[in-house]
């Protein structure tokens, strides 16, 4: 049986329906968007400010 | 924000996969948001687009399906119940594209004064973080829930 969650938007005030997907989590471990990730990655290196705390 | 958005979302157990179908004048389209664990510690790539025929993110396609401010709003929908889950962690955004960065920055200008109740917002000003203030020329965002 799918796990079926309902959640309230703080943004939007409004309820979205999410259901586990088995499916997708075969997908566990791929690396999504490469090439937005690694400049993603470029720019965190180059950080001269650390996040805030 | 009184915006349309998607509401029925498919998910991993850890929301690092969220799926949803965009409806509009060009039919139905798989759309993916997934977050992505960076090399700085608490710190999460969200990449987003269309999923192809072979399961992979096609985060450059221009689907052109009419409904670019939903899919904006559903997208932002995403990362508020993520980082409701996930509030120690950071969310970093940009656009594929030059122009999709743009389109971003006008979205979260647009909407500051309701996005900034509930999230940090800095932007990346060349190598620098710096708090987001609207018409600020960044490379990306990056974003946390505010702890209260």
């Amino acid at each position: 049986m799918k796990k079926v969650f309902k959640f309230k938007s703080e943004l939007f005030n409004k309820e979205s329906t999410w259901t586990h997907d088995e499916n997708l989590e075969k997908l566990n471990g791929k690396v999504w968007a490469p090439k937005k990730l690694a400049e993603a990655n470029k720019l965190l290196r180059k950080l001269k400010t650390p996040l805030p705390k | 924000m009184k915006y349309e958005m998607y509401s029925e979302y498919s998910f991993t157990n850890d929301l690092g996969v969220v799926d949803f179908i965009s409806i509009g004048k060009n039919g139905a389209i798989p759309k993916r948001i997934t977050f992505t664990t960076t090399e700085l510690e608490n710190v999460y790539n969200l990449a987003f687009g269309d999923v192809d025929e072979n399961g992979t993110l096609n985060d450059y396609r221009i689907s052109d399906n009419g409904d670019r401010n939903k899919i904006l709003a559903t997208v932002f929908n995403v990362v508020d119940i993520y980082t409701k889950k996930f509030p120690e962690r950071w969310i970093f955004f940009s656009g594929s594209t030059k122009e999709r960065t743009r389109l971003y920055r006008i979205a979260v200008g647009i909407n500051l004064d309701e996005l900034s109740q509930i999230f940090d917002i800095y932007a990346f000003v060349q190598e620098e973080l710096k708090l987001f203030a609207k018409n600020m020329e960044i490379n990306a965002f990056v974003i946390k829930r505010k702890v209260y």
